[in-house]
Order: C-alpha cells, then sequence, then structure tokens
C-alpha cells in the first residue's frame, strides 16, 4: 500500500476514534440508559420541570408492555382519526384539546403510571408534543411510540373503532 | 507563502465547508435526544443505533469542520466529509424514495422544519466541495 493512502486511512480512522471516544463519554448516561431500553433518570424524577424529552419505544417493547398491562395507551390524534381506528384501548387525548381534558385525565390516572404516547407515525410530531406536556404535568414516565398507528396496525396488532 | 487564484478558492471552501459542518456539530451537540429522534424518523437504523450514531455524529462534523479551517490534516478531513455527506445524500434519498414526511434532522431548527428535498439539494454542493478540498489538497503535496 502506498505510505500516502496508507497515512490518509490512518487519519481518517484516527479522527472517527477520536469522534466516537468524545461522542460515548459526552452521552455516557444517556447511551447506557438507552442501551438498557430504560428512560434518562432525570425523567425519573418527581420534579415536573423535566428538560428530557419522551424516549421512543419500539413495536415490540410497546406490545409487551400493553399486553402486560403495564402502561396506558394514550392517542394524541384528533378525535375524528381517533374514530376511524385506534389501537385496542388507547385513550384519545387530542394535542389540540389538552387544556379541556387534561383536569379529567390527571383525575384518573396517576402520576406514576407509564405511559405510551403514539399518533400517526414517524412523520408525525403530536405524540412527542404530548409527551412533553404530559411530563409537565408530572408524569416521570412517559414514552413515544414512534411508529404510531400505521406501523401497529400494520403489524396485525389489536385495533379498535372503524371500519377496517 | 503565495496565495494563488486555485489556492484562494481552496481556502474559501475550506471555512465554508469547515464553517458550516461546525455549526452543524454544535448545535447538535446539546440535543443528543432530539437528533436521535431525528434519526428514528429515517426508520433505518435500529433503536440503539439511533442513540448512538446521534451521540458521535456531531462530533465527528465538528472534528472535520475544525480540521478544514485550521488547515491540520485537510485531506483526511475532507475525505470523511465526502463519506459523511454520501451517506446524508444516500439516507436523504432513501426518505425520499419511502415518502417519509420528516425533518432532514441536519441542524437543530427551531422554526419550520426542512423536507428531504431540500437537505439533498443542499447536500450536493457541500459533496461537491469536499470532493474539490480533497483532490486540490492531494495536488499541493503532503499537506494531508
Amino acid at each position: 500500500m502506498k505510505p500516502a493512502i496508507y497515512r490518509l486511512l490512518r487519519d481518517c480512522t484516527l479522527i472517527l476514534l477520536i469522534a466516537s471516544a468524545l461522542g460515548v463519554t459526552w452521552n455516557w448516561r444517556l447511551l447506557t440508559d438507552a442501551f438498557y431500553g430504560k428512560a434518562p433518570s432525570a425523567a425519573q424524577e418527581p420534579a415536573p420541570s423535566t428538560s428530557t424529552p419522551p424516549l421512543p419505544l419500539g413495536l415490540m417493547q410497546v406490545k409487551e408492555f400493553l399486553d402486560r398491562g403495564e402502561a396506558i395507551i394514550v392517542d394524541a390524534r384528533s378525535p375524528e382519526t381517533f374514530a376511524k381506528g385506534h389501537i385496542m384501548g388507547a385513550r384519545s387525548l387530542p394535542l389540540g384539546e389538552t387544556e379541556r381534558l387534561f383536569p379529567e385525565f390527571t383525575r384518573t390516572v396517576p402520576k406514576d403510571a407509564m405511559l405510551i404516547v403514539y399518533c400517526n407515525g414517524f412523520g408525525c410530531h403530536d405524540s412527542m408534543e404530548l409527551g412533553k406536556k404530559l411530563q409537565q404535568e408530572g408524569y416521570g414516565q412517559v414514552f413515544v411510540y414512534e411508529g404510531g398507528y400505521p406501523e401497529w396496525r400494520d403489524a396485525g396488532y389489536p385495533i379498535a373503532g372503524g371500519e377496517r | 507563502m503565495t496565495v494563488l487564484p486555485t489556492n484562494r478558492l481552496l481556502f474559501l471552501l475550506r471555512l465554508g465547508l469547515g464553517g458550516i459542518f461546525v455549526y452543524a456539530g454544535a448545535v447538535k451537540l446539546f440535543d443528543t435526544v432530539g437528533f436521535a429522534g431525528s434519526i428514528a424518523a429515517y426508520q433505518t437504523l435500529p433503536y440503539f443505533g439511533n442513540y448512538l450514531v446521534a451521540a458521535i455524529l456531531p462530533w465527528l462534523e465538528l472534528i472535520c469542520g475544525l480540521l478544514l479551517i485550521s488547515g491540520f490534516r485537510i485531506r483526511p478531513a475532507a475525505a470523511m466529509l465526502t463519506g459523511l455527506n454520501t451517506v446524508f445524500i444516500l439516507f436523504l434519498a432513501s426518505a425520499m424514495l419511502r415518502g417519509l414526511d420528516i425533518d432532514c434532522g441536519c441542524f437543530r431548527e427551531t422554526a419550520a422544519k426542512t423536507p428531504p428535498w431540500l437537505a439533498f439539494v443542499r447536500d450536493l454542493p457541500l459533496l461537491a466541495a469536499s470532493i474539490y478540498i480533497f483532490i486540490s489538497a492531494e495536488r499541493k503535496g503532503s499537506q494531508g
């Protein structure tokens, strides 16, 4: 191998290694949490002013939590969309009507409940917005199911409402 | 050192491209979770992979940008950025083909989201610049 190419490869590898070392060190806490599928510890503190946005959950994780009855699934979409079809057992909490619906929601759902929020899949940011609002309301365990209703439906998991 | 026209173009491109990547890296350093969400929106990597890339990529952009600006190890930095831009373009193209309505996650824009096609078009000159820097720096000899 020519020395110039060898040196180039060595330098590129070095850059990559240094960036990896810095990145992993800088985010060590978050990465270990994410690796074990846990929420960052900031989200578990009782203080309502959590700065960590809700962590995403994958399809299989959501299915397991729901099967074991350990989590409450929350639908952030509009009532009309909810009526057309939603994940079985989901509570409708449209992002646009949170002001009106939060009192009822907080009265019936304890603050230490595990909440999984979803909307219309990866392109939809409403679930993340609603998740943040729920955190501000004092819910410590809020997750976002980013695959949302489309992924759940296409996986053939239980849905309710609508014609399909 | 005499400043020839090609050198001046190389210098300007180094500053421009380096500056863009320093900025792109710096704004994402402090929002790893948000950036991981942007990567997850591409629906390409596994769950933990999103976080790993979100942790490392901003540092990579920052380091390569700083190297380009400082003039130290220009060729490896330009090579890395050529690789990064190529990967970005492939990711964006795949997002466009799948019709994903997502933010590109390039910078941490607070206002409107940048659709994949715009980021794709924006990435092409960046790719060209990084390739140009790589080749010109080589011609100048053992700078890298």
